[in-house]
């Protein structure tokens, strides 16, 4: 396996709207059969990345190459390789589920008995059977992404991209969207994925690359970075400072903890979310002293970008890209 | 959810020409079934013709004579020469849509020609026009237009009709590429070739006009569509400057002249477009 190509190697990959630097001399490498996913806030270049590696946008300086095809000088070979799920679903909207996957199953090549038979497999394994036949406009969020999720498989990939693949999902989709990319590894995809949520990186990914401003800010596995930004905790709000002492005292001999008394605040490290918390309330609850607020805390974006890079995430609007780009 | 194998890319077959037709039919395929089920765009280019002639025909119609013909043979050549040129505008705003649509970044992301996109969105938008054109035609013979066609006539009218509106869906195409918004075009659209399709002999014949817009209207483009398509109607057509007296070959060089524009400067902006 060593002697192939990585999936992805990009060096000081490089794209400047005009005067403003959406990417900027990034230096990305997925080796194959992992998941690596890039995460930053909205604005911080994902999806000019991938768009650069998909062959869609060219780079204005620095180079890629997509399991060893160079994506300006061999875009043929590495749109072969590559299939792309984009953050709006990329599927024809008045063309039912299963047209949309027969007519992208053609258009790689498939004859038409072998595009439906595809077609067909697909949306029983993405449990589209139900709404194969309704027209894409007309299917929810949830069912959109299964299906553009769908329609990136009617061939295998050498890399399959998911940019954002459960922005402005609701959790249960979520959920499903994450086993089908699962599901997909464990059959060997490498995968690049782009992501704002800190959990869907720490869910999937083998490797996290953190980039702001186009820029890589750090990189490492979930666990080296969750080291770093600190892990999930169970936070304990008193009402007075009374009351925080005695639950200092009573909560110190069962948990490790620390305690902010500016914000009458005990925070107790929860490896276990689910049972720590529960202990952690029950305890409260025993303890009959009042509380304000037992809550569990999961390290956001904002927490990862505070920990990592000592400055909070530059958040920019794609229409502040576009007036930029304007300018 | 069950783990079959996923299955593996067909090599490719064939010499990329070959690949390129078969990949612009299916693509072509995919618009023209969006057709049926949004009928208002069907509507949206039909509905305009319709008013015109209603409007010529029975209102501003009774105050034109034109020698040697009467006013709904006279009229119906001419709004279908209008419609078709039209149908830039249809083009440009379907392009400009459909390139902000995830689903062309799909496209673009397979291992096909990329020229596919854009001949499909033509051929598909020049059929659309045409089912348009034969709408309002049928509309035109139920109001009394007698067009005098032998079968070559229809034959070579139905030829130059399809080569004028790859033409115009060409310019078009390049249109929606370059405005890269559904207003723009229609903007653009209404500012310069409204004007033109008035210029044009469509309604009122040009010959009585004062100098200035009868020099426009006899080498305008859209006054030789008009011209070409009295002449192979049987209808009356203006003669004196060189496009009117030599209608078809001056519109098949008008159509050449726009593809030659046209097709690579829409080629290359569509492969260097970098959508946000």
């Amino acid at each position: 396996m060593n002697e192939l190509p990585p999936a992805v190697e990009a060096d000081g990959l490089t794209k400047r709207y005009g005067g403003f630097t959406a990417v900027d001399a990034l230096d990305l490498r997925v080796e194959r059969g992992t998941v690596v996913a890039l995460l930053g806030p909205n604005g911080a270049g994902k999806t000019t990345t991938v768009r650069m590696l998909a062959t869609l946008v060219a780079p204005t300086e620095g180079s890629a190459r997509v399991l060893g095809h160079d994506v300006v000088a061999e875009g043929d070979a590495v749109r072969r390789e590559l299939a792309l799920t984009g953050q709006f679903a990329a599927l024809d909207k008045h063309l039912t589920a299963r047209e949309n996957l027969v007519l992208i199953a053609a258009l790689r090549g498939h004859g038409r008995a072998a595009a439906r038979r595809i077609a067909d497999e697909l949306l029983e394994r993405f449990d589209a059977g139900e709404f194969a036949s309704r027209q894409v406009g007309s299917l929810s969020g949830g069912q959109r992404r299964r299906v553009d999720l769908a329609a990136s498989l009617v061939a295998q990939p050498g890399l399959l991209v998911l940019d954002e693949p459960t922005t402005g999902l609701d959790p249960r989709s979520r959920q499903a969207v994450w086993s089908a990319v699962r599901d997909l590894v464990a059959q060997g995809v490498t995968v690049l994925l782009t992501t704002q949520y800190l959990e869907e990186a720490d869910e999937l990914a083998d490797r996290i690359v953190l980039i702001d401003r186009g820029r890589e800010v750090a990189a490492g596995t979930p666990g080296e970075l969750k080291a770093r930004v600190g892990d999930q905790r169970v936070d304990v709000i008193a009402p007075d400072a009374a009351a925080l002492d005695a639950l200092t005292g009573a909560l110190e001999r069962r948990f490790s903890l620390e305690v902010a008394h500016e914000s009458r605040t005990i925070s107790i490290p929860a490896p276990d979310a689910a049972r720590d918390l529960t202990d952690v309330a029950a305890a409260v609850r025993d303890l009959g002293v009042p509380v304000d607020e037992v809550a569990l805390r999961r390290p956001t974006l904002d927490d990862a970008f505070l920990a990592l890079t000592g400055h909070a995430a530059h958040e920019t609007s794609p229409d502040d890209i576009a007036q930029e780009v304007a300018a | 959810m069950s783990a079959h194998a996923l299955p593996a890319a067909p090599p490719l077959r064939g010499p990329a020409l070959l690949r390129g037709v078969r990949e612009t039919l299916l693509l072509t395929g995919r618009s023209l079934r969006a057709i049926p089920r949004v009928p208002e765009r069907l509507v949206d280019v039909t509905i305009q013709p319709i008013i015109f002639i209603v409007l010529f025909l029975y209102v501003l119609g009774s105050a034109v004579k034109v020698p040697g013909t009467s006013y709904v043979d006279y009229l119906l050549p001419g709004v279908l020469a209008q419609q078709l040129a039209f149908s830039i505008m249809g083009t440009g705003t379907a392009t400009a849509t459909d390139l902000k649509d995830g689903v062309v970044d799909r496209f673009r992301s397979l291992p096909i020609g990329r020229w596919s996109v854009l001949s499909a969105q033509v051929l598909s938008q020049a059929l659309e026009a045409m089912l348009g054109l034969a709408v309002v035609g049928v509309l035109g013979l139920v109001l009394g237009w007698r067009p005098d066609l032998s079968v070559a006539d229809a034959l070579e009218l139905g030829a130059l009709v399809f080569l004028a509106l790859i033409a115009v869906t060409w310019v078009g195409v390049l249109l929606g590429i370059l405005a890269r918004s559904a207003d723009a075009v229609q903007g653009i659209v209404f500012c310069v070739v409204f004007p033109l399709t008035f210029l044009a002999g469509t309604f009122v014949p040009i010959s009585g006009m004062a100098d200035v817009p009868r020099v426009i209207g006899e080498y305008n483009p859209v006054s030789t569509l008009v011209a070409t398509m009295r002449d192979l109607t049987g209808g009356v057509h203006e003669t004196g400057a060189w496009p009117l007296a030599h209608p078809e070959l001056a519109l098949v060089l008008w159509c050449a002249a726009a593809l030659a524009i046209c097709v690579p400067l829409a080629v290359r902006r569509f492969r260097r477009m970098s959508v946000m």
